[in-house]
């Protein structure tokens, strides 16, 4: 009976693996009819919006080539990475894939990536930021090709700068400044507040960036040294606590509470004077702000000439490690990232690209309020600095946010949250 | 059928003399039926075997290993176990939340099944309304009831604290604050009891009224009814509530990945639960090995749990029929 039964199983296993594997290989056609390799390209760029433009820039491609055919296939955000993931350790990953900019590194260590210096010259580099194109080098070798980015600016409400009395062609340019300037732009009524003049947590900000700022543009780990704990990153929490404290709790918890639900933004409701956000962050002002007078400016600097610093994030094309075609697939990828798809992916969008001849002709081609928040992104650029996943310290954030946490809602002193982030982030360092 | 008469019939003519092919036989028929057998059940053996088993083995084999999916498989002997309890803090962190989770969250809404559908156990006009009405949560699932459990626990606007300060208390700020986001977590689960309500409310019905009447002859109260007779004549499905409920709870992570800020597990790592922790191992940092030697300790904790809730049910509960 024993040996009927391990016959059995052992029979209906390789008949099951046999199928599995002539299944696999088979699912995925190589060719098209006409002969054209089938490179595979995954995205999340399924909605309404964006799903038309990525395909529109591929039938451009598929039009212009004899050999190739790029074939869209989109998977939901957060899923894309998993699948991505197990297909590669399959080793039947797609051919190129958008990923996050900041983890490209990260990506290339565990061999997840292919690594692209052999179908790129020098001088391809060129086309792109500088600061974008350092973020997909690992050990000396491009990884990835930079796609597309973002940066933050201070947007701030011009009417209401007009109403305290300021100048509303002189925004705030130092930390002095935005906080003189929100005292005059606070409206209370009693206890409560109509209007705060600004927050310096609220938007697409957060305490790291304004830490960073503070510490001249250095950031939580810089060349694998640390510098969590620094007199300035101290300084920089004791500020933010400082707005908490002339704000109230209650004010800002109330405030956070109306627009955490995104219904309608507090800056275009007129709640909230001046506020941090990235460049996209204008088409809700266009598009809901029934002709806001706006204005767009660098965020301001811990102190004069201390530097306008911004952060930002961005997305990638790369070949997963394993793909079948990877010359075809860089061809595709040239082609993504090249000026024509760039400048139609921006105009469309209105998104900050990486392909820097590509973003001074949108700035070109654009008109009035678009072309003039449009050209301030693309200036502010240059002080935009983007914080890769460090490879030696892949988890540090999950170390640092919770000291961070704990110091914002009061429940410890600066000096000694900070100190006790940077002796966890210390224990984590990998060989 | 037919294949089985033939047998039995050549067997009969066999019989003199030749013992050997006959056992043979009878073999072949056995093993047969086994065939047939196995066959039936083999969509769920391939399934165990290559989906679940295979898994299993292979993650209790990475966890000695630093696996990080793609490239790297070395083996480490126990390092992955000594880092839990020497260099990740977050480890420890994890634990104690799931482990505070599983201590409230299980006798509360345990406790609140069971008041529920002793409630709705009464004749009461309209009861049939009020049973949909109470088991409705239980089919509202996932990500949308955690959108609306954010918004009714929303500090100063959500309606459980509006409801708060009609009477007088000022509520907290649940998910804001570090102390208060674990309960906010168990409150929402009490709303859906419904599927535990469920189970009881069956079990309920099935005790026997002649039970009642006799305590009503002794002169039992409702509260003596209730401990003496319902809650022992209900305690197989308490017990199996309790014992699914506990496992369920130690697996807690949707909650947490989708109602704090990018999945942390913030404000202050408050709702780093153990699943969370781990999924961010694998697949933040890919960790993969150190993730599995996670897992297997889950199982271990799980399992102790497990086989001390067996051993202290044989106490109280109670099988009729002295099974």
């Amino acid at each position: 009976m024993k040996k009927g039964l391990i016959f059995i199983i052992s029979a209906i296993l390789l008949i099951g693996t046999l199928a599995g594997c002539s299944g696999g290989e088979s699912v995925q056609a190589e060719k098209t009819k006409d002969g054209k390799v089938i490179v595979d390209f995954w995205s999340f760029w399924g909605s309404e919006t964006r799903r038309p433009i990525i395909e529109k820039i591929i039938e451009d491609f598929n039009n212009s080539q004899d050999e190739v055919f790029v074939k869209h296939t989109y998977l939901p955000w957060g899923d894309i990475w998993t699948k991505n993931l197990a297909s590669v350790a399959a080793g039947n990953p797609a051919d190129v894939i958008i990923n996050d900019i900041n983890s490209v590194a990260q990506r290339a260590e565990n061999a997840q990536s292919e690594d692209l210096s052999k179908y790129i010259d020098e001088s391809f580099k060129d086309q792109f930021y500088p600061h974008l194109w350092e973020t997909v080098m690992y050990g000396d070798k491009p990884y990835a090709v930079p796609f597309n980015t973002d940066t933050r600016l201070l947007f701030y409400n011009k009417d209401a700068f007009k109403e305290a009395g300021l100048d509303p062609e002189k925004p705030p340019a130092t930390w002095a400044e935005l906080e003189e300037y929100a005292a005059k732009l606070d409206i209370k009524d009693g206890d409560r507040y109509e209007r705060v003049g600004f927050y310096p947590l609220w938007g697409s900000i957060g305490a790291a960036s304004w830490m960073t700022s503070a510490d001249g543009g250095k950031g939580f780990i810089q060349d694998g040294e640390l510098y969590i704990n620094t007199p300035k990153k101290q300084e920089a929490l004791r500020w933010l606590l400082g707005w908490k404290e002339r704000l109230g709790e209650k004010t800002v918890q109330s405030f956070e509470a109306e627009f955490g639900s995104e219904q309608s933004n507090p800056f275009i409701a007129g709640k909230v004077a001046m506020w941090v956000d990235i460049g996209t962050f204008y088409t809700q002002i266009r598009d809901y702000g029934e002709d806001m007078n706006f204005g767009v400016a660098p965020i301001p600097a811990y102190e004069k000439g201390s530097g306008n610093w911004s952060d930002g994030g961005g997305f990638v094309a790369e070949i997963p490690k394993g793909a079948k075609h990877p010359e075809e697939a860089m061809k595709f990828i040239k082609y993504l990232t090249g000026q024509e798809a760039q400048k139609y992916w921006a105009m469309k969008n209105y998104d900050n690209v990486a392909n820097k001849e590509a973003a001074e002709a949108v700035v070109n081609d654009l008109k009035g309020d678009d072309k003039y928040v449009y050209e301030a992104s693309v200036k502010n650029l240059d002080q935009t600095q983007l914080f890769p996943v460090p490879v030696k310290y892949p988890d540090y954030q999950s170390r640092i946010n919770p000291h961070i946490d704990s110091v914002l809602l009061g429940k410890t002193k600066p000096e000694k949250g900070l100190a006790e982030a940077e002796k966890d982030v210390e224990k984590l360092k990998r060989k | 059928m037919k294949s089985y008469d033939t047998t039995i019939a050549r067997r009969g003519a066999g019989l003199a003399g030749k013992k050997e092919k006959t056992s043979r036989r009878r073999m072949s028929r056995q093993t047969r039926e086994n065939i047939f057998g196995y066959l039936f059940i083999s969509p769920w053996i391939i399934g165990f075997l290559g989906l679940t088993f295979g898994p299993l083995l292979f993650s209790l084999f990475a966890s000695f290993t630093d696996y990080n999916i793609t490239s790297r498989m070395n083996f480490i002997g126990l390092d992955n176990f000594k880092r839990m309890f020497t260099i990740d803090d977050l480890f420890k962190t994890s634990l104690w939340n799931t482990l505070y989770y599983v201590l409230f969250s299980v006798p509360l809404t345990t406790a609140g099944a069971i008041f529920l559908s002793v409630l709705l156990n009464q004749k009461v006009r309209g009861m049939k309304f009020f049973r949909t009405l109470y088991y409705l949560p239980a089919i509202l699932s996932g990500v949308a009831v955690y959108f609306l459990w954010m918004q009714l626990l929303s500090p100063s606007t959500g309606l459980v604290n509006t409801f708060l300060a009609w009477i007088g208390i000022e509520g907290p700020a649940w998910l804001f604050d570090p102390e208060w986001t674990k309960p906010a977590l168990i409150l929402m689960k009490m709303w859906s009891v419904g599927g535990g309500m469920l189970l009881y409310l069956a079990s309920l019905q099935g005790v026997s009224a002649s039970l009642y009447e006799a305590a009503d002859l002794d002169g039992a109260g409702v509260m003596k009814k209730f401990f003496y007779i319902t809650l022992p004549m209900i305690s197989p499905i308490i017990f199996f509530d309790v014992l699914t409920s506990t496992i369920g709870a130690f697996q807690i992570f949707q909650e947490a990945y989708v109602m704090t800020e990018n999945g942390s597990g913030g404000p202050g790592n408050s709702l780093l639960f153990y699943n969370l922790h781990m999924w961010n191992n694998a697949f933040e940092v890919f960790d993969m090995g150190y993730a599995s030697a996670m897992a297997w300790l889950l199982f271990i904790v799980v399992m102790v749990l497990t086989i001390i809730n067996m051993k202290l049910g044989k106490k109280w509960v109670h099988y009729e029929g002295g099974g």
